[in-house]
């Protein structure tokens, strides 16, 4: 998505009339980022905060906030590994341990080409599938260690 | 016990407008709107006896009724689908599997309240809960559920989706009511509560999900039957979110009251390998941990409460014998700390402080002055701005208090004596 682009869907995002207020889009707005670009950056944010008659600082106290935004680019797939109370009882420690041997990168990093980054993640509601795993929006239940080369090959990984 | 919350989920298609019109839904609806007064509503929810499934406990009847008696224009309705609680996932089912249920009983609950707007707060986490949300939301508006004067009615009401982006504080709802103004979530004073003062400090009804996903039952068959279901004094069916280290992990709708023995042992199929129970926190991370000694208290807010935890968002949490009660404190604090928003000093200090020593002894290197060090900070916690530092230091304190010989092994050992998720 170009920039300008964005400034499209953000109008026509406000147009929607779904909310009263044009501070109430700035969520809204940054979702539609957070799904389009690496990067929430600054350019983002300043057409986010023209376009709803805010203060650009307003928008970046929100971008930082929320765990799921985010603000330094990350890779094409999402990699998120629960290791909250029931995944943890579970292995999950184990799964995150996995993927980051395989692809080499510590939690919170992005691998080099850009493929994936590993994130660990407070619990995701699935813990009647403990434990879990997600890749962007799909889900991974039960997940073993032998099970974790089969998930990243599905998403393109080469080794 | 008849399935009632959960009546729907085992259908084919259960999300979708047809199966649950099919099914008997909106006829709550057409009896509340054209039968019914907004007096009427609440009288019968107030006899059903509702409390709030968020975890608070507060009776549903008495909420819509402030909310309904001022007279400030527009009003909100807001459906707290954060669920943002570590090992909870029973409004998950709702939100995927019956989803018109959540939004027939805001309906009722707007109408009797008289809200014109109102707003899903779904978590971040749960991308695939937005998409049947948007998609039963537009349904309801092709059938006239929602939108210009429904059903031919005066009522006129508009409902949407508003994602969180991963903030477990947003589950607050001063803090939630932060996030959909497009701020940080942070938590504000409470009162005003926000029926009078919510969403651009207009009144603003906040339910959680399984709270809403009673009213269309108690619109349809009565509060009085309602309030014969389980408990006396905390009616009704509930969903029990079992995780952990139980055979069959999962959501068990279950009369208000039942043992956790029966939960775990009967319905969760008990322990993993046959292994010893070890310890249960109840009601999610925020609760306090009970022994096996302790399992045959009933699961509601005021037994839970005597017992010295709390039913919370009902989330069963299990440990066996061979799971580290050290370790799973610590990564409950972890969690707290993690999410503590910064704005009060008892949570933002003391989340970090009882990370430090609960990760010192878990490595071996505490000592024994350590364990009254945590039981200050906790008491310190009380203090706390808001419920998430009230609540963060319980699954230490608890423990430390539980389970000491445990905390005393690790110190005198110089090491965990055990080694979890194997
Ligand atoms: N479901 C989940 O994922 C989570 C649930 N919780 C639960 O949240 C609970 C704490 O929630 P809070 O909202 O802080 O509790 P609270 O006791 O302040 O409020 C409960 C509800 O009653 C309303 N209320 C209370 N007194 C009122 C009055 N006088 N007038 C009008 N309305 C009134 C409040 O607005 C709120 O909606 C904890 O017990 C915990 O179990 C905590 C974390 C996550
Ligand atoms: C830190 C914190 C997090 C909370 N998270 C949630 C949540 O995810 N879902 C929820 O329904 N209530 C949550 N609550 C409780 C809400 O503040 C509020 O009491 C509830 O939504 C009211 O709905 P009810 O009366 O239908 O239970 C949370 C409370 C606190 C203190
Ligand atoms: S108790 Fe914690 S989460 Fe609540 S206001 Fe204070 S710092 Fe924020
Ligand atoms: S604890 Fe991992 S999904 Fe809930």
């Amino acid at each position: 998505m170009t920039l300008e682009e964005f400034r499209e869907k953000v109008r026509e995002l406000k147009n929607s009339g779904k909310y009263p207020v044009a501070r109430s889009y700035i969520l809204p707005a940054l979702w539609i980022a957070e799904k389009n670009f690496p990067a929430i950056t600054h350019e983002v944010m300043k057409v986010v905060a023209e376009e709803l008659g805010v203060k650009p600082v307003e928008v970046e106290e929100v971008a930082e906030f929320y765990a799921m935004f985010h603000t330094k680019p990350k890779g094409k797939y999402v990699i998120r590994v629960c290791t909250n109370l029931s995944c943890m009882l579970c292995g999950g420690e184990g799964i995150l341990a996995k993927f980051s041997d395989l692809l080499g990168i510590s939690p919170g990093e992005t691998t080099e080409d850009g493929l994936f980054t590993l994130e660990v993640s407070e619990c995701m509601g699935l813990c009647d599938g403990a434990p879990a795993v997600t890749v962007n929006e799909e889900r991974f239940l039960k997940v073993t260690s032998e099970k974790v080369p089969e998930i990243l090959r599905k998403f393109g990984w080469k080794g | 016990m008849e399935r009632l919350l959960l009546r729907n989920v085992d259908k084919e298609n259960s999300h979708t407008i047809e199966v649950y019109i099919k099914g008997g839904g909106y006829q709550a609806l057409k009896k509340a709107l054209k039968e019914m007064s907004p007096e009427d509503i609440i009288e019968e929810v107030k006899e059903s006896g509702l409390r709030g499934r968020g975890g608070a406990g507060f009776p549903t009847g008495l909420k819509w009724e402030f909310a309904a008696a001022d007279v400030k224009e527009p009003k909100f309705f807001v459906c707290n689908a954060d669920e943002g609680e570590p090992c909870t996932f029973k409004d998950r089912v709702i939100i995927e599997k019956d989803p018109h249920a959540l939004i027939e009983g805001m309906l009722i609950g707007a109408y009797a309240t008289g809200c014109r707007y109102g707003y899903i707060y779904l978590r971040g986490e749960y991308p695939i809960g937005r998409k049947i949300l948007e998609r039963a939301i537009a349904e309801a508006y092709e059938k006239g559920f929602l939108g210009e004067n429904i059903l031919g009615t005066e009522f006129s009401f508009d409902l949407y989706v508003h994602s969180g982006a991963g903030a477990y504080i947003c589950g607050e709802e001063t803090a939630l009511i932060d996030s959909l103004e497009g701020r940080r979530g942070e938590p504000r004073i409470k009162p005003p509560f926000p029926v009078n003062a919510g969403y651009l400090w207009q009144p603003t009804v906040v339910n959680n999900v399984e709270t809403l996903a009673n009213i269309p039952l108690i619109i349809e068959r009565g509060g009085k039957w309602y309030s014969q279901i389980g408990s006396p004094d905390c009616p009704g069916p509930k969903l029990y979110a079992v995780s952990g280290k139980v055979k069959r992990p999962g959501v068990y709708e279950l009369p208000m009251g039942t043992p956790l023995r029966e939960i775990i042992y009967e319905h969760a199929g008990g322990i993993v390998g046959d292994r010893k129970l070890k310890a249960v926190f109840p009601g999610g991370a925020s609760s306090c941990v009970l022994t096996p000694e302790e399992i045959d208290v009933p699961m509601d807010f005021p037994s839970l409460a005597k017992a010295g935890t709390m039913l919370g968002s009902g989330a069963v949490m299990v440990l066996d014998e061979t799971d580290c009660i050290v370790k799973a404190a610590l990564r409950l604090i972890e969690f707290f700390r993690h999410e503590s928003c910064g704005k009060c000093v008892p949570c933002r200090e003391g989340t970090d402080w009882l990370v430090r020593i609960v990760r010192r002894i878990e490595e071996g290197q505490g000592t024994e002055d350590d364990l009254d060090v945590i039981l200050s900070v906790s008491e310190t916690m009380e203090n706390s701005f808001c419920g998430l530092g009230m609540a963060a230091h319980n699954p230490v304190a608890s423990t430390v208090k539980k389970f000491r010989e445990e905390f005393l092994k690790h110190i005198k050992l110089g090491r965990c004596p055990f080694r979890s998720g194997q």
